[in-house]
């Protein structure tokens, strides 16, 4: 196989017939070897972005470097990148066998060398016992092996992942994404994986890069975006349950919300600032109230949902709800019922609390804040102000 | 606002590579060239046989050739106003414009009617398709050999074919003269072997609608309160319409082109003829290249009238779709 | 409005009626049918067109016998005729439907319905120019000229019929091909062909009837011994002083082939007639 590459994409833009702009500028590097996640909400053009490094879409402008090679131009056949498929794509006529071989054959691999590494792959994958089967006789998660096998068996420089497990039912995708982190650290080929699922993301990546309506939002590792999440937008889309938002304003060194005040962190640039924000706190973000001199907030559950050793507590809180661009089209692509029956002006607290601590619906809980829990954001531009 | 790390590589020299513009142009070639080729000798081959004869047709129509001799003259429109002052074209066009009415007309009647008896499914539906359609498997000219004999007209004790069998069932004032009728009606009885041949296609063209209507518009309907004779003419009627435009399009088509039928029915009969018949005898038997070519060409046009709105309009749907 | 008991009680009696209806109709349909078989069979002595419709007395074979050798050149040079048109056509249609279909160019969606229209075209429109450019290059001097001619002239019916088979092919799986490495002519042996055979079916049944029941083109394109099989039927059979019995009895040999194509393969030949309607 030899070394793996990198993949840089220059200012990538794509622009349909009729000015739809669906990758707008993206400036993108991948490491050699690193496993790269896209993620965005439906729509965000990151299926179009792989596209394009496949040769699949045309390029309007920018540059894709697959090594030090220009393939921009370059078709689909002329570049060395391996796709898995959605809807897995397996040739229906011919055996499991033929469709692992497939791609080598069309790149005049010898018949001995396909043999060869078939059966590795196979071997690897466990799929052995179904070789001359046709894909129809095949379930769905042994047609999802087959064609990350078939992408495997090219020993490409690079794999292109276009939402693989979508199509499997949860447990099963849960299980495949271990299968796909361990086959990573064995064989080390540059991945750009596209999903529209964050947890996803946030399990598989080592990079992921955030994009909303062509743009990129942020690249960075995990943590980095959950704990520092450049705008509104990563803020809300990354987390689940998803940030908590609220309108609130800050004067005198603290923020004030909800008849509560809160100060701002030691440092930060808000301290002597006198405006409006948007307060971002994660569920997990908020503490038991106790004696330990933090401010605290008072809210009336509405819903406790049980998770076992946690709990969810859904609570509404006095203050104006935030309702952006950023947070609708964050929410909209994790879940499809959300669904408000609420009045529009007061903010939705999901909080997450011990699963000891007793909790009662229609009964005041106290939280406790801490200034560094908190994320703030400019309400017009949605940036971090953190 | 977007955070990317770059990492150090940019003094690495990379080789240049080909001016962009032209490798686009070149990767657009590389990517449907080869489908271009693929098709092209069809593309050509019908190029040449279907439009450029057209063409060549048309051209043909507005010179003088006539017999051997072929002047390569341009006369204009001399053999159109001839045809159209020609009593025997003018005949022609009254017998076409009679023949495609009863033969459409019956076709549709038959065809919607079976495939109305047969929508709602009956125990051996398909031998009973089958023998609808078999007409349609049979050659025209042999579908004409067959018919000329069963619409024989003798009378009295030479009485036979279809007036034979009005007599065996006591119909017997059913009994014509067919196509040998002396006025201009008998080419509506050749309109019967046509429909006997297209009645089938029409059947299944119909069935095919009928059958894509969902059946829970039916339903609704049902639920609302219709009885089934409702439920046809407010529900599946209006659903209808397209399927009617295209058996009405092809039915007329194939009409204006008949020739195979007409000539083995009744060759050499002018009272049967049609504008098809005629071409054939004014450039093949009598020589008028030109004004066979013309006679050809106003064919062209009236099959093109119809087809072409039709070819459009399918074409766009699909796209649609 | 009927009420609902009554329109049951009904039930039984409209689908009888409509059974009825329906072999009515099926006799009707068949009436030339019996006509042809029945005088065939006849006894040549006792065939008169007065007693079409009575039932042989005796069967015999004699009309057959006396029709066929007239029949028999027209059949082989039909034979001759209609097998590589409809495969040939088929194969080039197969082509074009996945170019079509599958392939893109620019321009495709414009020459699509340009090839359409070769379909619906009278031939009496093309017939002259044909005549001579076929008679030029000697090509009516035996069958090659109305077999080149029916290949053309099936092209556009057979690339109708894989261009809406092979638009079932997914995208995505095209797309796998042309990652795996795969060109255009690979793409197309190795995913659209090996789907292909049903639609292989339809086209070759279709144009071996259109190119077997085909007389004008046959006509005027060839000479004396390579006449088709329907020109020798009508030579025969289309006299006015031809006996009775022998006219139909050229008549049902010179259909057989294709009513047996059709007996046989029927649910081929209707997916045919409705991709012709534009609506495969």
């Amino acid at each position: 196989m030899g070394e793996a590459v990198g993949i840089r994409l220059e200012r990538i833009t794509k622009r349909f017939r009729g000015g739809v702009v669906a990758v707008n500028e993206v400036d993108l590097e991948v490491r050699p070897g690193e496993f790269m996640v896209l993620v965005g909400p439906s729509g965000c053009g990151k299926s179009t972005l792989l596209r394009m490094v496949a040769g699949l879409e045309s390029v309007t402008d920018g540059t894709i470097w697959l090594g030090e090679k220009d393939v921009t131009e370059d078709l689909p056949q002329e570049r060395d990148v391996a796709m898995v498929f959605q809807s897995y794509a397996l040739y229906p006529r011919m055996s499991v066998r033929r469709n692992l071989g497939f791609g080598l054959r069309m790149r005049g691999a010898a018949k001995q060398e396909r043999e060869r590494r078939v059966a590795e792959v196979a071997d690897v994958l466990g799929l052995d016992h179904l070789l001359d089967r046709r894909p129809a006789a095949l379930s769905g998660g042994q047609r999802q092996r087959v064609a990350m096998g078939r992408a495997i068996v090219r020993e490409p420089q690079a794999f292109l992942m276009d939402e693989p497990l979508s199509n499997l039912d949860a447990k099963l995708r849960v299980s495949m994404r271990a299968q796909l982190s361990l086959l990573h650290q064995r064989l080390g080929t540059t991945t750009i994986y596209v999903t529209h699922d964050q947890i996803e993301a946030m399990t598989l990546g080592q990079r992921v890069a955030v994009l909303r309506d062509g743009v990129l939002q942020q690249c960075d590792t995990p943590p980095r975006l959950f704990r520092q999440p450049v705008n509104l937008f990563v803020a809300a889309f990354i987390g689940s349950p998803s940030m908590n938002f609220v309108s609130a304003t800050v004067s005198r060194g603290a923020v004030e919300f909800a008849g509560v005040r809160v100060p701002v962190p030691t440092g930060s640039e808000l301290a002597t600032a006198d405006r409006r924000v948007i307060l971002g706190i994660r569920p997990t973000g908020f503490g038991v109230a106790s004696s330990n001199g933090l401010p605290t907030l008072s809210v009336v559950p509405e819903i406790v949902e049980e998770l076992g050793d946690e709990r969810n507590v859904i609570a509404d809180v006095d203050a104006p709800r935030v309702d952006t661009d950023a947070t609708r089209a964050a929410v909209d692509a994790q879940t499809a019922d959300d669904a408000l029956l609420l009045p529009a002006e007061r903010a939705r607290f999901t909080i997450r609390v011990p699963g000891d601590l007793p909790v009662t619906v229609g009964e005041p809980l106290t939280l406790s804040i801490s200034p560094d829990r908190l994320y703030f954001f400019d309400p017009d531009s949605g940036t971090s102000l953190s | 606002m977007s955070q990317t790390v770059v990492a150090g590589r940019r003094e690495e020299r990379r080789p240049a590579p080909p001016p962009r513009r032209r490798r686009k142009w070149s990767r657009r070639l590389r990517s449907w060239g080869p489908g271009l080729l693929l098709v092209a000798p069809s593309l050509v081959a019908l190029a040449i046989f279907v439009y450029g004869f057209a063409g060549w047709n048309v051209r043909m129509s507005v010179s003088s050739w006539r017999g051997l001799r072929q002047p390569n003259d341009f006369i204009g429109l001399r053999n159109y106003r001839e045809l159209f002052v020609d009593e025997t074209f003018r005949n022609d066009v009254r017998n076409l414009v009679v023949f495609t009415l009863v033969f459409i007309l019956g076709s549709l009647a038959i065809g919607a009617f079976l495939a109305l008896l047969l929508d709602k499914g009956v125990r051996g539906e398909s031998v009973f398709r089958s023998i609808y359609l078999l007409p349609m498997a049979i050659s025209f000219i042999a579908t004409g050999i067959i018919w000329r004999w069963l619409l024989d007209s003798s009378t009295g004790s030479s009485t036979a074919g279809i007036n034979k069998l009005f007599v065996y069932i006591g119909l017997d004032w059913l009994r014509s003269d067919w196509h040998k009728t002396p006025n201009m009606w008998a080419i509506a009885f050749i309109a019967l072997p046509a429909a006997w041949s297209l009645s089938g296609y029409v059947m299944a063209l119909f069935l095919a609608g009928l059958r894509g209507i969902p059946e829970e518009l039916r339903e609704a309907a049902r639920v609302d309160g219709a009885t089934e004779s409702k439920v046809y003419w407010h529900v599946v009627r209006p659903l209808m319409l397209p399927v009617l435009m295209s058996a009405v399009v092809i039915l007329t088509h194939i009409s204006l082109k008949t020739f195979d039928l007409l000539y083995a029915i009744a060759p050499l009969d002018a009272r049967t003829e049609t504008p098809a018949l005629y071409m054939w005898y004014t450039s093949f038997r009598g020589g008028f290249f030109a004004r066979g070519a013309a006679i050809a060409t106003l064919l062209f046009v009236a099959v093109a009238l119809v087809i072409v709105p039709y070819i459009w309009y399918s074409v766009r749907s699909e796209r649609r779709r | 409005m009927t009420t609902r008991t009554a329109r049951r009680a009904r039930g039984p009696y409209l689908r009888a009626a409509r059974y009825l209806v329906l072999f009515l109709f099926g006799c009707l349909f068949l009436l030339p049918v019996y006509a042809l078989l029945v005088t065939s069979l006849k006894d040549p002595a006792s065939v008169s067109v007065v007693t079409m419709w009575e039932l042989p007395g005796k069967l015999s074979m004699d009309s057959f016998r006396a029709v066929w050798p007239k029949l028999q050149n027209g059949f082989v040079n039909s034979l001759i005729l209609a097998i590589p048109a409809s495969i040939i056509s088929s194969i080039l249609g197969a082509a074009n439907g996945f170019v079509l279909a599958k392939w893109r160019f620019p321009g495709a969606d414009f020459v699509f319905p340009v090839i359409l229209f070769g379909m619906f075209i009278p031939y009496q429109a093309i017939l002259i120019p044909m005549f001579r450019v076929i008679a030029s290059m000697g090509l009516n001097r035996d069958l090659s000229g109305l077999i080149l001619v029916h290949i053309i002239y099936g092209l556009p019916i057979t690339t109708l019929i894989f261009r809406s088979y092979f638009a079932s092919i997914s995208e995505e799986l095209i797309e796998a091909a042309k990652v795996d490495g795969a060109g255009m002519l690979r793409t197309f042996f190795f995913v659209a062909l090996p789907i292909a055979p049903p639609a292989f079916a339809v086209a070759m049944i279709w144009q071996f009837t259109s190119a077997w029941n085909d007389f004008l083109f046959g006509i005027v394109l060839t000479r004396t011994e390579y006449w088709p099989i329907t020109v020798a039927l009508n030579n025969i059979a289309g006299a006015q002083t031809v006996p009775f019995n022998e006219a139909m009895a050229s008549a049902l040999l010179a259909c057989v082939p294709t009513v047996l194509v059709y007996v046989l393969l029927g649910r081929f030949f209707m997916r045919g007639l409705m991709a012709g309607a534009l609506k495969g």
